[in-house]
């Protein structure tokens, strides 16, 4: 079980990822206003909250696509070197070589999918391995056709990814990320660009992958994935946790009652 | 029918001038297109410097006719190369017309390229380089793996005219006495008193020209429209 607070638990194996007291704010806008996680091995940990709460932009915090303001990410024990940006933009990576390490054990599955559309399915896969991870070419095929093969797409594999529904273009995504071998997984609002009935498909692989025991960070609106395969669940408001434990606990006992009136709002 | 004779009689040095010709275009349209790049990064980064410098540089070129500023690069930079070379106590650089012309075009059509190649730019969805940087791509991969291919679907029709101006563009270093086609024949139909068969031939053989490129453009862009749903 993992906790919000980064001192909870002493594993005799460092934590997957840590990402303490990150802060972000856009102008005068405070999205995050302080927001700490700590992912153990094969932790499943659901972050809910209403759109503006700041859950995207901490999960782009965590590999800086977006540059927080303060905070320390460590990943694997390895904590990631910060340094204020030229342009006042915020904290950047110290050493370019050591983001793009941590980045390639950090994959990420987007909402809007972010397939490449110039590369076929299986050389979407292939990409990252050939050219980050440097995997010889025959390795990095056989292997990510195997991926490919478990998310039900192997013989879309030649396909470009504009052939695809919008649920087989995110599984193919998912694909892409397992290609890299990764430590955590982090899905930004995986299903919300889909249509409702190609939801059902992409939570399903999304399971198994938790069932596997994968480790993996799910922005999400679906309270059922939520409630029934995290092993922590976080809600934010504001910026801040305001909820966090295991499902049972914080959907059948919550604490604070901005989680409760979210619930009541979303299960209705 | 006897201009046709004397046609057939200066054909081998019309052929020469066709090289020359056609070696102009593609040198120029070398330096045009990295110095398209370069003007299309600097207009979409966020220093200001690099904004203010590419900005100046459209607006010189869209402002000064393209005879105007070859004359100015073959005269004038003639001039101040040999005063710089005086300084510096070089040996005697000279700028030929060859080096004079190419730089000139390839630096008119900088600009155009780089207007191109901007629109282009802007019309990658930005996530789809995110995910690259999210992969752990360096900046390099992602600009040639990913930004490049997406662009070129969407500049190659633009380049694709750039292309074919500049490819007449090229007619102008005649001016500075580089021995193309066009000077070529204005010569040969001179000394026969042919000038409209041997224009008739420059014309004929630009539309050559272009008519491939087209065909080769044409090419280009299915292959780069790969991936794309066709309505």
């Amino acid at each position: 079980m993992a906790l919000a607070d980064p001192g909870a638990a002493p594993a005799a194996s460092p934590a997957a990822l840590v990402a303490e007291d990150i802060h972000k704010s856009f102008g005068d806008l405070e999205v995050l206003k302080g927001v700490s996680l700590t992912a153990h091995e094969g932790d499943v940990i659901a972050m809910l909250g209403s759109s503006g709460s700041g859950k995207s932009t901490f999960l782009r915090c965590i590999n800086l696509l977006e540059t927080p303001n303060a905070g320390r990410i460590t990943v694997g024990g390895e904590e990631l070197g910060l340094v204020p940006g030229k342009r006042g933009e915020g904290l950047v990576a110290q050493d370019p070589e050591q983001i793009r390490r941590i980045r390639s054990r950090l994959a990420m599955v987007f909402q809007s999918f972010n397939l490449w559309s110039h590369m076929t399915v299986l050389q979407n896969v292939i990409e990252a391995p050939l050219h980050v991870l440097k995997r010889p070419r025959a390795e990095a095929v056989a292997y990510g056709e195997e991926i490919l093969q478990r998310v039900g797409l192997y013989e879309r594999k030649d396909y470009y990814p504009a052939h695809l529904s919008g649920g087989q273009q995110q599984r193919v995504a998912i694909a892409r990320a397992l290609a890299m071998d990764p430590s955590v997984m982090l899905f930004d609002e995986p299903t919300s660009a889909l249509d409702p009935e190609l939801v059902g498909e992409v939570l399903r692989v999304m399971r198994s992958l938790a069932e596997e025991g994968r480790t993996m960070i799910v922005v999400t609106h679906e309270m059922g994935f939520a409630r029934e395969v995290s092993t922590e669940t976080i809600f934010l408001h504001q910026g801040r946790i305001e909820e966090a434990g295991p499902p049972r606990e914080v959907f059948n006992n919550p604490r604070s009652e901005r989680f409760r009136q979210f619930l009541e709002g979303n299960l209705k | 029918m006897e201009g046709y004779g004397e046609l057939i009689r200066y054909m081998p040095s019309l052929l020469e001038g066709a090289v020359v010709t056609v070696t102009v275009a593609f040198v120029s349209l070398a330096i045009a297109l990295v110095l398209g790049l370069i003007a299309a990064t600097m207009k979409l980064s966020k220093s200001r410097i690099g904004r203010g410098a590419a900005t100046t540089y459209t607006t010189v070129i869209r402002g000064v006719p393209d005879l105007v500023l070859m004359l100015l690069i073959f005269f004038g930079g003639q001039i101040q190369i040999n005063n710089i070379g005086a300084y510096f106590e070089w040996d005697y650089i000279d700028v030929d017309a060859f080096t004079a012309g190419t730089l000139t075009i390839g630096f008119i059509f900088g600009a155009y390229m780089g207007e191109t190649f901007r629109g282009a730019i802007m019309a990658v969805p930005v996530g789809l380089l995110e995910a690259g940087h999210a992969y752990g791509m360096t900046k390099g991969q992602v600009f040639l793996r990913i930004l490049v291919p997406q662009m070129m679907r969407h500049a190659l029709p633009g380049l694709g005219n750039n292309w074919l101006v500049l490819m007449k563009t090229t007619a102008l270093v005649s001016i500075i006495g580089l021995h193309d086609v066009v000077l070529r024949a204005g010569q040969a139909g001179g000394s026969t008193r042919e000038p409209f068969i041997f224009y008739l031939f420059v014309a004929v053989a630009f539309l050559a020209f272009t008519t491939v490129s087209i065909w080769f453009l044409n090419w280009l862009n299915r292959r780069y429209s790969a991936g794309v749903r066709r309505a």
